[in-house]
């Protein structure tokens, strides 16, 4: 650094013996703009972040070319780009108005196989139409298989669930859901439920 | 050539066997480096990719199926062609006992999953220049 830039930064700053008032009001406002103008960048690259996930999650959904591949989707999406490898992910049953196994990872499918609409955490959330998770929990029964879960993500086509996704523990190394993972879970409750009910229809179409 | 023409010229490989994990790290290289990326769905698929292309670093999942990361990367670290590329193992796993293995395999270094843009842009950065 020259003599000249040194100077000029003990200016900048508002240090040195010689800074008149004045100078330290620049300073002033210049770290006032300077912070803003890093609280803006954080922001956006937070923004930017979110909508890569996003972007790369409709990717794979549209990518998914029958049921299984949509359900696997899913269950990859929350795997890579939230944390957790159990995850299970029920269909609702009208006839019975229970929700049954479709898919799963990472979990013991004997203790997971079907829910009752309204029965424990998940039951509910899906009688109310609402997601659910862990932290904001209201204090009541949960089924055994429960015990670890971390979110019940409701899958909804305007007001009917047609799907409950179950995640389970997060990765070690994850603290917790954080501020993109529920805007991640937010889109699959739209987007996941129209990526299922698609292939569902599609199934039908095709059936003779 | 200039130092921009160098850095465009490097080459990562990704190995993963999740396109969800491809399709997120595709979009993260593709807006924040001017690295070129290369991308194999197994450590059977990384090897052949890896002697084939000879990329300046391999980013490789561990659990896969054909030929896990671990396995991958010893194979890699005999062939004198690829001995010398740095392997950053991408795992879910982060306990000690599996970043050893992952060492122990040739590694160069690890990253646990869910990847975060901005440790894995600052690793690559580390490893092939700004």
């Amino acid at each position: 650094m020259t003599g000249r830039e040194k100077k000029d930064q003990r200016a900048e700053t508002g240090a040195g013996e010689g800074a008149a008032p004045w100078d330290r009001k620049i300073s002033f406002d210049a770290l006032r703009v300077r912070a803003q103008q890093l609280s803006l960048r954080e922001q956006l690259q937070r923004e930017h972040f979110l909508l890569e996930r996003l972007n790369a999650a409709s990717a794979r959904l549209i990518q998914a070319v029958d049921q299984s591949q949509v359900l696997e989707a899913i269950s990859e999406i929350i795997g890579n780009l939230i944390g957790s490898e159990e995850v299970a992910i029920f269909q609702y049953r009208a006839t019975d108005q229970t929700f049954s196994l479709a898919w799963s990872v990472g979990v013991e499918e004997e203790i997971l196989r079907q829910f009752a609409l309204g029965a424990g955490q998940m039951g509910r959330a899906a009688h109310e139409g609402a997601s659910q998770f862990r932290d904001r929990r209201p204090a009541a029964p949960l089924l055994p298989c429960e015990k670890n879960l971390t979110a019940c993500v409701v899958l909804k086509l305007d007001r009917e669930v047609i799907a409950v996704i179950a995640i389970l523990r997060l990765l070690p190394q994850k603290g917790g859901l954080e501020w993109a993972d529920f805007e991640l879970l937010k889109f699959l409750e739209t987007y996941g439920a129209v990526a299922i009910q698609l292939q569902n229809l599609q199934k039908i179409s095709v059936t003779p | 050539m200039n130092g921009e023409n160098k850095v465009a010229s490097k080459k990562v490989l990704l190995v993963d066997d999740s396109s969800t994990a491809r399709l997120v790290t595709r979009m993260i290289f593709s807006q924040k480096s001017n690295y070129v990326l290369l991308s194999a769905v197994d450590g059977r698929d990384a090897v052949e990719r890896a002697r084939a292309e000879k990329p300046d670093l391999i980013l490789m999942d561990v659990m896969m199926p054909r030929m896990t990361g671990l396995e991958a990367c010893r194979v890699l670290k005999k062939d004198k062609e690829t001995s010398n590329i740095p392997v950053i193992l991408l795992t879910t796993r982060g306990e000690e006992s599996f970043v050893r293995e992952g060492y122990e395999s040739g590694c160069s270094d690890y990253l646990t999953k869910p990847v975060n843009d901005a440790e894995l842009l600052d690793l690559l950065k580390a490893y092939l220049g700004e």
